[in-house]
């Protein structure tokens, strides 16, 4: 679809003037290609800045067209040397095309309204109408296609990367429009300067993202070298940590939170454990019911490393969920200091508590064997309503069979023999 | 100390201004705008978060007036000068009568007045100059570039030079750490230049455009700031659960990062090291969280060992590989008898060890400050590299906690 549109537009329109097309196209790939991933609406769009102002030029400098130039430029944005090397096809043709038809619509829309246009300050208007419906045409086209790819080829529409579309949108199109009069600018004032001011700016800027991308990436890998310290104390827990984080995921997928919340309740996934840290070894490798004392200790020193954390303003919603994952739904268990006996946790504490047990019940322990994943849910529907949230319960099912994948040992899924092995008084379901 | 004398300087600059103002071609009403936009930019902090300088936006301002004041070739040098001074001794009315009059205020003053006024001399004299012969866009750009890089000049030279009462903060420590901030200065810049060269050709329709990528640049800024400060919180918090669990000494790490830290800006090592310096005082008894394990107490362990754990898990974090090597080596001797100092083992490796004993001596075995350095002092050129126990020592004495021995 987009070959045609590309194909199309190379017959209607002129060529486009190459000389402004070569350096724009050029920024316009290497902001595609640096792009960082960050859930930020200005960074994801920015290239879009790039591609208005060339539009704009193109379109008014006399003998030349928008169209071609704008379609082809869109569609080599998203290819990276990557895709080719892994030999993975469908994807870069896929954004190609849908870049270069969305290149093409703006083209055109800028063509139509601005070729020949004399421009000057006064003229400066008129640009600001037509830049602003060729942006909004532009990402209309973007994110009607990306949600058509993203239904065909993974049959829902709410996966994360994409749920944030709609935000992304009234960025798009601001950045869309000062890119557009960015360009008439340009024209009016005829001095090269101006690009490597932008540029240069808009480079620092970039840095700064950049080295703000590691840097949290790094945070998440301080506290995992923390989870790690904390799991080589006990083989049995090992990797613990990162499934219930994996499950906690998929249930807030099924349960359409948006990528915030998804954040939110990762991050919680990866610290519930943390304060075990704190406690005494012996008292984690000890088999059976603890001591009302050794609980006690167990849960003050927990307490505590939560108090610390709780000092790090970011992780200040987290450490609340996690603090709660012990709290039933029915209000019982017991939490932290915002736990209050007889009323439920927050659904992100419900998602935890439920990924927790479902993953203590499923993997193996010293003193007894792996349960079945059969078994698992069944023992999360036995106690949901009262110990686990039915709704995360149910969505948690959802989202287990969509990972076609089995947890637990498969050899357990005798109902008599996990039965017999969770009567003993030595296995709780609260993990 | 602050009032009368900073109240001076405000008067003092102020009366430059007005006095430029009189000489000045541009008519009252551009001056007048331009010193409330002036003021107004000066009002809105920039995150810089690599070496915690302060700017406002209006250094993109200051950057932007010679330009919008130029003519053809011609630049309105008086003009310029009284916006700057104008601007600036309002600017720092409004901060003194705020209270914000910590001790930095002063030569911040006296700096950002001596860069602006550099700034727009060289442009102005390059203006009409050596680049007068130049054609097109390079006529605008050449002057700029090399202004910038005086008024960057003046930025660190005075930086180092003006310090007032900050005898622990080496000069090196403060110019670097002008360097180290450059991003959030050039992008500044860069932003000014940009609305000034639209300037004459759109007009007003010149602020949007230049805003649009400085606003990104902005948010980048911010975000990476946000993200430095609630990252040094968790490893604050983390660091403290050895303490917690009781496996530490309370406070342990904490009062060593204090100070290394300055021990580090005292002995002039540049921000970027002084940051390793601080998380690998933070950091460095972590491994501590594994000495509840049975198998652990059983066997005994060493420093070498505590150095090793404290590391792998520094490690996990590619960030801080470098602290990681730090915390591995903060246990070697600063030199073996006979044998040359072993280059693997870093000055930051070096101040943690220093810093680490003293506290570890006064809080935990209970010797006095003065007992403590005897100890160090003992060790140094082998056990201690004696400059940083040095540096230690004008750094305690300077705090009063030691008083130096009369005889």
């Amino acid at each position: 679809m987009g070959l045609t549109a590309l194909i199309s537009s190379f017959l209607f329109s002129a060529e486009p003037d190459w000389g402004f097309w070569l350096p724009f196209a050029a920024l316009f790939v290497l902001i595609e290609f640096f792009a960082v991933e960050v859930n930020d609406r200005l960074l994801q769009s920015s290239s879009v800045m790039v591609l208005m102002s060339a539009g704009v030029i193109l379109a008014i400098l006399p003998g030349s067209d928008a169209l071609f130039g704008l379609a082809l430029m869109a569609g080599l944005g998203p290819l990276t040397p990557a895709d080719f090397k892994e030999r993975r096809w469908f994807q870069p043709l896929a954004n190609f095309g849908q870049f270069a038809l969305a290149g093409a619509v703006a083209g055109l829309i800028l063509d139509l309204n601005l070729d020949g246009l004399a421009v000057s300050t006064d003229s400066l208007v008129h640009v600001l109408i037509a830049s602003s419906v060729a942006a909004f045409a532009y990402a209309a086209v973007q994110t009607i296609l990306i949600r058509r790819a993203v239904k065909t080829v993974y049959g829902r529409d709410n996966l994360e990367p994409w749920s944030q579309m709609p935000a992304l949108f009234t960025g798009q199109v601001t950045m869309g429009i000062l890119g557009g009069l960015i360009g008439a600018a340009f024209l009016i004032a005829e001095r090269q300067a101006i690009i490597v001011f932008i540029v240069g700016v808009y480079a620092i800027g970039h840095l700064s993202l950049y080295a703000f991308a590691q840097l949290r990436d790094s945070h998440l890998g301080s506290i995992r070298g923390f989870v790690k310290t904390l799991e080589a104390k006990d083989m049995y827990t090992r990797g613990h940590t990162e499934r219930v984080a994996f499950f906690a995921q998929i249930i807030g997928e099924e349960l359409k939170f948006t990528g915030n919340q998804l954040e939110t309740v990762r991050w919680a996934a990866l610290i519930h454990d943390l304060g075990k840290l704190a406690v005494p070894t012996e008292l984690i490798r000890k088999r059976g019911r603890l001591e009302d004392e050794e609980y006690a200790e167990m849960t003050a020193h927990a307490q505590l490393v939560e108090e610390i954390l709780a000092e790090v303003d970011f992780l200040q919603p987290m450490v609340e969920i996690a603090s709660n994952h012990h709290s039933g739904f029915d209000g019982g268990g017991y939490g932290g200091s915002t736990h209050d006996e007889g009323r439920s946790p927050s659904l992100e504490a419900c998602i935890i508590a439920a990924a927790d047990a479902f993953d203590a019940m499923t993997s193996a322990r010293s003193y007894r064997m792996a349960l079945s994943q059969q078994y698992a849910i069944a023992e999360l529907r036995r106690n949901s309503g009262a110990q686990f949230h039915p709704e995360v319960v149910d969505a948690f099912e959802r989202a287990l069979s969509k990972t076609g994948r089995r947890w637990g040992a498969p050899h357990v899924d005798d109902e008599e023999m996990a039965r017999r092995l969770a009567e003993d008084p030595e296995l709780s379901v609260r993990g | 100390m602050l009032s009368v004398t900073s109240w001076a300087y405000v008067v003092v600059i102020a009366a430059i201004g007005a006095y430029a103002a009189t000489l000045a071609d541009s008519d009252l009403s551009t001056i007048l705008t331009a010193v409330s936009a002036l003021v107004v930019a000066s009002m809105v902090r920039v995150a810089a978060s690599n070496a915690g300088n302060r700017f406002t936006t209006g250094l993109a301002v200051a950057a932007a007036v010679p330009m919008v004041l130029g003519a053809d070739l011609g630049v309105d040098l008086a003009g310029a000068i009284a916006i700057y001074a104008i601007g600036l001794a309002i600017v720092w009315a409004i901060r003194y009568s705020r209270g914000e009059g910590h001790a930095d205020l002063l030569p911040t003053l006296v700096r950002r007045f001596a860069g602006y006024v550099v700034f727009a001399t060289s442009y102005a004299a390059l203006r009409v100059g050596a680049f007068a012969e130049l054609s097109g866009e390079w006529r605008d750009l050449f002057p700029f570039a090399v202004a910038l890089a005086a008024w960057i000049g003046v930025e660190v030279i005075l930086r180092a030079l003006l310090v007032f009462g900050k005898r622990e903060l080496s000069r090196g420590y403060l110019a670097r750490s002008m360097i180290h901030d450059m991003n959030v200065f050039l992008g500044l810049a860069m932003t000014g230049a940009l609305f000034g060269e639209l300037w004459p050709a759109i007009g007003w329709w010149a602020l949007p455009i230049a805003l649009l990528p400085y606003s990104f640049a902005h948010l980048a800024f911010r975000r990476f700031q946000e993200t430095k400060v609630t990252y040094k919180q968790t490893i604050r918090a983390l660091a403290r659960i050895p303490e917690v669990s009781g496996l530490g000494i309370d406070g342990h790490a904490d009062r060593t990062t204090e100070l290394a830290t300055a021990v580090g800006k005292e002995i002039g090592l540049g921000p970027v090291q002084v940051e390793d310096v601080e998380y690998a005082g933070l950091m460095h008894d972590i491994g501590r969280v594994s000495l509840n394990e049975p198998q652990i107490l059983r066997m005994g362990y060493n420093d070498d060992d505590l150095a090793r754990w404290s590391s792998e898990i520094i490690a996990e974090s590619p960030y801080l590989s470098r602290v990681a090597t730090h915390v591995r080596h903060q246990y070697e001797p600063y030199r073996k008898p006979g044998e040359q100092t072993d280059p693997d083992v870093s000055v930051v490796s070096r101040i943690i060890k220093v810093a680490a004993a003293y506290d570890w001596q006064v809080h935990q075995d209970e010797l006095s400050p003065l007992q403590a350095l005897e100890n160090l002092h003992a060790g140094a050129a082998y056990e201690y590299d004696p400059e940083i126990v040095a540096s230690l020592r004008r750094l305690l004495e300077s705090r009063g906690v030691l008083t130096p021995v009369r005889v």
